[in-house]
């Protein structure tokens, strides 16, 4: 058996506890390093420590100890203390240790440092896998804490963004009014003014100027109530309560003028839900009033159907008007964007869909257009309604 | 000649151990292996007519210690630190700046590299943007790659030659 070096020294010690030292020493278990008060490596036992190079430096061979040197010399004062390094691998060009631990204490019997090194338990291929896939797991849930939060910061920064906006425009439609309300009064004064004979008579195309300015500035004033109004849909603090929407449908059909020549058919199931009737109640009402409005006939038909679809309304207005053109089913979206030309284009100022689509989103609902006049005549309008609305 | 303790730090997964692997035997390899306790490299430094010869003893820790290393006697009489983050993964680098602040805390004075990894995973590494107090901790950071050993050793060698100059 190789011991690679002393032999215990006293006799005094048990022989079975020094013949289970050597074998254990003999099978790697652990191995002994003596050192002297320079610190300098004085003796090594048992294969272990083949390593440690005998009348060098403890730290040249053993470097988990530099930087430790003064908590090693302060071992010899206080009898019993030990400095424990626990699992580490020493590693140079030549190749690396296996997993030890190293104690370092004084021996009072030997006038030495003794360091006991042991090996670490062994890490098996399983435990590998298990600390790789550990730590691939940690990773990835750092990775979705930080995207969560970059996710929630960015959310933050749009709601505010949105809310400046919305109150930019707010503050910019309300301040413009009071000017736009001055110029219409400057222009009616002019107006009666000269209608009065008061002084001059104004040529006729001058009239008609002043006229088409007034025009302009109602429609102005009338655009800017509605953005002001479109920046608060959606903000009211209204609390949901149980909606019957089949009584909500029949009366908005009931109460909806038209002309003689326009049916309004509701189908489906309308349910009783927990929500905001007011938002429905205007959505479903601008719709069927567009439907109307720009219908290209007196006569029309439009069909409001319902359907549940578990935690959401499948809502259908359906109108056999003249259509909208693929091509603009975004832009009929956006305010004040009006896709009709001629006569029909003067009808309301482009606000109508707008409104609709806000307070759907707000709601928490989705709104889709199904309509292409090149095929076929009409156009639906299909709502998902949620039954529980987000906060 | 004069051996000195630097302690490598940064978040699981960032490639300490690629680093100091391609540093000492300068290698790289694909299949990642996590470091379980702790492995201490040796690495020397050649004198050169500014500097004396250093041996670099590098502690390559487990990234699971966290902020719980700075209690650790693991810690005791470390010269420096080098504290990689991976720019591929922008929370590592914010827990490089936690690092540095609590290396600096725990032992005022030392020298901190700052180590931007995996440079060869990012498209333009200058453009990374870097975390809330990065530029507050008022050091350069390196550029490295351990898969192409971009800028590895002159970050040993330049913390080497800082740990010189400050005489701990």
């Amino acid at each position: 058996m190789d011991t690679n070096g002393l032999q215990p020294k006293s006799t005094a010690r048990p022989a079975p506890l020094v013949a289970a030292a050597t074998l254990l020493s003999s099978r790697n278990v652990y191995g002994l390093i003596w050192v002297d008060q320079s610190l300098y490596v004085t003796a090594t036992y048992g294969p272990l420590v083949n390593f440690v190079d005998i009348g060098e430096p403890m730290t040249s061979s053993v470097p988990v100890f530099v930087g430790l040197e003064s908590e090693i010399l302060q071992l010899k004062e206080s009898h019993g203390a030990l400095l424990d390094l626990p699992i580490a691998s020493i590693v140079t060009a030549a190749g690396a240790t296996p997993k030890l631990n190293f104690t370092a204490l004084w021996s009072f019997e030997e006038d030495a440092f003794l360091i006991l090194v042991s090996r670490a338990g062994q890490v098996s291929n399983v435990e590998l896998e298990l600390s790789r896939q550990i730590r691939a797991r940690l990773i990835a849930e750092a990775e979705v804490t930080h995207k969560s939060k970059a996710l929630t910061k960015a959310n933050i920064e749009l709601e505010r963004a949105n809310r400046d906006l919305e109150e930019f425009a707010s503050i910019v439609s309300h301040d413009l009014k009071a000017p736009m309300r001055q110029l219409r009064y400057m222009i009616e004064d002019l107006r009666s003014g000269a209608e009065g004979g008061d002084s001059a008579p104004l040529p006729i195309k001058t009239l008609k100027g002043l006229h088409d300015v007034q025009c302009q500035s109602q429609r102005m004033s009338e655009m800017l109530t509605s953005l002001l109004e479109y920046c608060s849909a959606g903000r009211k603090d209204e609390v949901a309560g149980i909606v019957d929407t089949e009584a909500l449908v029949s009366a908005i059909v009931r109460s909806t003028p038209r002309p003689a020549g326009f049916s309004i058919q509701t189908t489906g199931l309308w349910p009783q839900i927990e929500t905001l009737q007011a938002p429905l109640d205007l959505i479903l009402r601008n719709l069927i009033d567009n439907a109307i409005k720009h219908h290209d006939s007196d006569q029309g038909s439009i069909r409001l159907a319902c359907a549940d679809a578990g935690d959401k309304l499948e809502i259908e207005i359906e109108d056999d008007g003249p259509g909208i053109d693929p091509r603009h089913h975004v832009a009929v979206f956006l305010p004040f964007r009006q896709i009709n030309t001629g006569e029909r284009a003067k009808i309301g100022h482009g606000m109508g869909l707008a409104f609709v689509k806000r307070w759907v989103e707000a709601a928490g609902g989705q709104i889709r257009l199904q309509s292409n006049p090149a095929e076929v005549r009409g156009t639906c309008v299909q709502i998902t309604w949620p039954k529980l609305l987000i906060s | 000649m004069s051996a000195r303790k630097v302690m490598l730090l940064g978040e699981i997964g960032v490639g300490k151990s690629s680093t100091v692997q391609r540093l000492v035997f300068n290698r790289f390899e694909f299949d990642y292996k996590p470091t379980i306790g702790v492995d201490v490299y040796r690495y020397e430094i050649p004198a050169t007519a500014e500097r004396a010869h250093t041996s670099l003893i590098v502690w390559d820790t487990d990234g699971n210690f966290g902020d719980t290393i700075f209690k650790h006697v693991y810690m005791k009489e470390a010269a420096a630190a080098m504290i990689i983050g991976d720019l591929s993964r922008p929370q590592t680098l914010e827990t490089m700046v936690n690092l540095a602040n609590g290396f600096r805390d725990a032992l005022p004075g030392r020298h901190v590299s700052l180590l931007l990894n995996k440079s060869d995973l990012v498209r333009s590494p200058d453009a990374v943007e870097m975390p809330a107090g990065f530029d507050r901790l008022k050091i350069v950071p390196k550029f490295t790659s351990a898969k192409s050993g971009q800028n590895v050793e002159t970050a040993f060698v330049e913390a080497a030659e800082a740990i010189e100059r400050r005489g701990h």
